[in-house]
């Protein structure tokens, strides 16, 4: 009960906005989730690094921002690491990350 | 006078030296990535990103107007965002469920 209360009455809780904002924001981490299980062709690589690089800034900014807002941490966090999973899959499919064993299929092809 | 202006505006709380004006500044880089992908076929685009990016762009260009201080920055990125979003969903829609109309003016 006392958990219950400590959460309603919180200075980022659901009766305050640094609440509500990070429950629609969360719409873009799991957005990526359900694009894991489509073919990297689809992955936009300007988008994915974009979001890397502004939910590591958001992770302090959370983390700074006076009250500390933990959910929105979470919620960047969460983004962070699926970001990243995408961007390795587009790096992936695009070439970047040597496939050793594609190498070694190509040079077989070529004798 | 000029410079203590300045001076002023670097040694500010929420000025370039803090993350409170990094992280909302580089929030402009989704919508820029979204104006770069403008050029992408409507089939590479994804549904359930331009949603989110749409949605959550609605939602903190309204709540942006009513934290203390009104954070002018904040709502005109998150305007930004809702707006490419909306034109990237119309792109893909357009494609997806009114083909017949594109096929009519490629002909003209």
């Amino acid at each position: 009960m006392k958990i219950l209360q400590n959460f309603w009455n919180s200075p980022i809780g659901p009766k305050t906005t640094h609440f509500w904002g990070p429950v629609v924001g969360w719409g873009i981490p799991i957005a990526a989730m359900v694009d894991t299980n489509k073919p990297p062709e689809l992955i936009s690589g300007n988008m994915t690094t974009v979001m890397c690089i502004y939910s590591a800034l958001f992770m302090r900014f959370a983390w700074m921002v006076q009250p500390q807002n933990l959910h929105l941490l979470a919620l960047h966090a969460a983004n962070e690491s699926v970001q990243l999973y995408q961007l390795s899959r587009w790096l992936k499919f695009q070439g970047f990350l040597g496939d050793k064993s594609l190498q070694q299929k190509n040079e077989e092809a070529e004798t | 006078m000029a410079s203590s202006k300045l001076q002023a505006l670097w040694n500010h709380p929420a000025g370039p030296k803090t993350i409170h004006f990094w992280a909302p500044t580089f929030k402009w880089g989704i919508s820029i990535a979204n104006i770069a992908d403008f050029s992408k076929p409507p089939e590479k685009l994804s549904y359930p990103q331009q949603i989110a990016v749409t949605c959550t762009g609605i939602v903190w260009s309204r709540y942006s107007t009513v934290i203390t201080p009104k954070n002018w920055n904040l709502f005109s990125v998150n305007v930004a965002m809702a707006g490419t979003g909306l034109y990237q969903l119309s792109r893909k829609i357009k494609q997806d469920y009114f083909p017949d109309t594109e096929a009519a003016v490629a002909k003209e």
